[in-house]
């Protein structure tokens, strides 16, 4: 079994959640008192979705190759799919956390607000807790997405053993090498990975049911 | 000592003066959208008026006027006021104690102290065993005492009451009225309640200022403000079923229509010739089964009995006027009150209000 890419998916989808996660967070509660801009940020944001992969792992390839905008060439390194992962997680860690913040009834903001809380007190004490269940949505999404991209990647980095040869690829190279053991071995591995992921994220809603149902009326 | 005077346009307009003394329960009410709940949301800080002053205990909370625009203006955190949100607005994944305890977040460093506080709160609302309870598994009236606890946690200058009592049952609302008016005495603060039911606010408030499309249309007391509304509009909202129009001179009022002339007292204030409304309260109407020299005819249309009391729809026939008459069914069965019999109509003269008869968008009805 191809332990090298496992590890390096594994370390591309911590590494995505680890970064993407605050972004997110920050985003989606910033999306809320946004005038008319927003409309045009949420497109842009969840262009990822509707765009084919290589399409994108194009205008990264072009975007990314050559001097990029940090001054180095980016593609064919984990650093290049790091930020591919990241561009093209944008919806999956953004869209459920803006739902999130959005379920919240505005006089609970409000009663906070004439409690005498901070606007920072606000969002650590009262929103962040309330939009829990939405973040840990975006987390599992990121992560299982992120184990299972292919398209992007493989634009982007190519398929470099250790460097940017990730699960997806491996899985790819087996079959075309007709290795479909290891391909097999690899897919269930993912198939596993998803599995938990998504039931962990139910079984930490499913604990507080009472903690969780009035913020969505 | 609470004071506002505020002036707004847009998105609602709202014209609103009025004064709380501490201890002083003032209600404010009209009909839906007339711009109750803004104008306390608005001394909350959760909105901004165009212009005007909130003044509470000598400090200033918001000022603003038409040359400088904004010059103060508190966050609601830093105007130091207790509000009661009408669906109670609990933080839904805290307990009740800590609901109470986040008004306390930045005044008492130690969580300890901070949860006895609160407990202590709890305790005098009477639900200090539902402390460790979710708002989810707190009834409508214990959700409401643990919102009025966490209201009230923060020491507040002013208590702001958004129609409080409007999604509990009827025995709930006695025991909170029952909370309420025990805390006014202790808490010695100004206590603005926001409400449509007029009952309501005949029964807590010490003075009430009637509120329509954004206007503050008058303020009194209770009893003053049924017996002595202000214009037409006034006793419309108050519910003063018995209003008519009439012409009044030097002490003399014609009632349109027929030829009934009352001797009524004024102030002096109103030229002769003036088209008045007037109105009179239940206890300035009898009847009676026979005619006298000042009883006015009139038939019985529609008697709809509500149990031991009952409401009578006359008809006079000189002018073709409603009056609505309650009495109790003994006092029915006394006077053999029937649908379509004849009946004799006194009006105590003396019980008689006349109003300047104005239209609502008339700017001088805002003067007082």
């Amino acid at each position: 079994m191809d332990m090298e890419a496992l590890i390096l998916s594994l370390k591309l989808a911590i590494w995505t959640l680890v970064l993407i996660l605050p972004f997110g967070v920050w985003v989606a509660h910033h999306l809320q008192s946004m005038g008319k801009a927003r409309s045009w940020i949420e497109a842009a944001l969840a262009l990822p979705l509707v765009l084919p992969p290589t399409v994108l792992g194009y205008y990264l390839l072009v975007g990314l190759g050559g001097k990029s905008i940090l001054g180095i060439p980016l593609v064919f390194s984990f650093t290049g799919i790091l930020i591919a992962s990241l561009i093209v997680n944008l919806p999956f860690a953004i869209q459920p956390i803006q739902r999130a913040f959005e379920a919240i009834n505005p006089e609970i903001r409000e009663a906070a607000q004439v409690s005498g809380l901070s606007q920072w007190q606000i969002f650590r004490l009262i929103e962040l807790p309330l939009a829990w269940r939405g973040i840990t949505s975006a987390a599992v999404l990121t992560f299982a997405h992120t184990l299972g991209e292919f398209g992007v990647i493989l634009m982007v980095g190519g398929a470099i053993p250790g460097e940017t040869k990730t699960v997806s690829i491996a899985i790819y190279d087996k079959v075309q090498s007709f290795d479909t053991v290891g391909a097999g071995a690899l897919s269930f591995i993912l198939l596993a990975t998803s599995l938990i992921a998504i039931a962990i994220s139910y079984g930490v809603f499913g604990r507080h049911p009472s903690r969780t149902k009035e913020w969505r009326s | 000592m609470f004071k506002i005077k505020l002036s707004q346009t847009t998105p609602n307009p709202l014209q609103l003066s009025l004064e709380c003394v501490p201890g002083e329960l003032h209600a404010l009410v009209g009909p839906s959208g007339s711009g109750k709940t803004t104008a306390l949301r608005t001394i909350a800080g959760l909105n901004n008026a165009e212009t005007g002053k909130i003044e509470c205990g000598g400090e200033i909370w918001f000022e603003a006027n038409e040359v400088k625009g904004i010059t103060t203006s508190l966050s609601p955190a830093q105007r130091s006021c207790g509000f009661l949100f009408q669906q109670y607005a609990l933080f839904p994944h805290l307990s009740a104690l800590e609901n109470v305890c986040i008004p306390l977040y930045n005044s008492v460093a130690d969580v300890t102290e901070r949860k006895v506080q609160a407990q202590r709160w709890l305790n005098r609302m009477g639900i200090g065993d539902l402390a460790i309870r979710m708002p989810n598994q707190l009834s409508g009236g214990q959700q409401q005492r643990v919102a009025l606890a966490r209201a009230l946690a923060r020491s507040p200058k002013i208590l702001l009451l958004d129609e409080p009592f409007s999604a509990v049952d009827a025995p709930t609302r006695q025991g909170l009225y029952k909370t309420l008016a025990e805390l006014r005495k202790d808490l010695n603060i100004p206590i603005l309640l926001v409400t449509h039911d007029l009952r309501e606010a005949d029964l807590l408030a010490d003075r009430i200022t009637v509120i329509d499309q954004g206007v503050g249309l008058q303020t009194a007391p209770p009893q003053v403000l049924f017996e002595r509304p202000r214009n037409s509009r006034v006793a419309e909202l108050v519910g003063i079923n018995n209003k008519f129009e009439g012409v009044f001179t030097e002490g003399k009022l014609t009632w349109s229509g027929c030829n009934q002339i009352f001797n009524v007292v004024d102030k002096g204030k109103i030229p002769p010739h003036t088209p008045v409304a007037w109105v009179i309260p239940a206890d300035g109407i009898s009847l009676d089964a026979t005619p006298s020299k000042t009883a006015i005819e009139a038939k019985v249309e529609h008697i709809s009995s509500l149990g031991q009391i009952a409401v009578i729809q006359l008809r006079t026939l000189a002018g073709n006027h409603v009056i609505t008459w309650e009495a109790s069914a003994a006092e029915v069965k006394r006077l053999s009150l029937e649908a379509g019999n004849k009946s004799y109509i006194e009006i105590d003269g003396g019980k008689i209000h006349i109003m300047p008869l104005r239209p609502i968008n008339d700017p001088r009805r805002f003067s007082n």
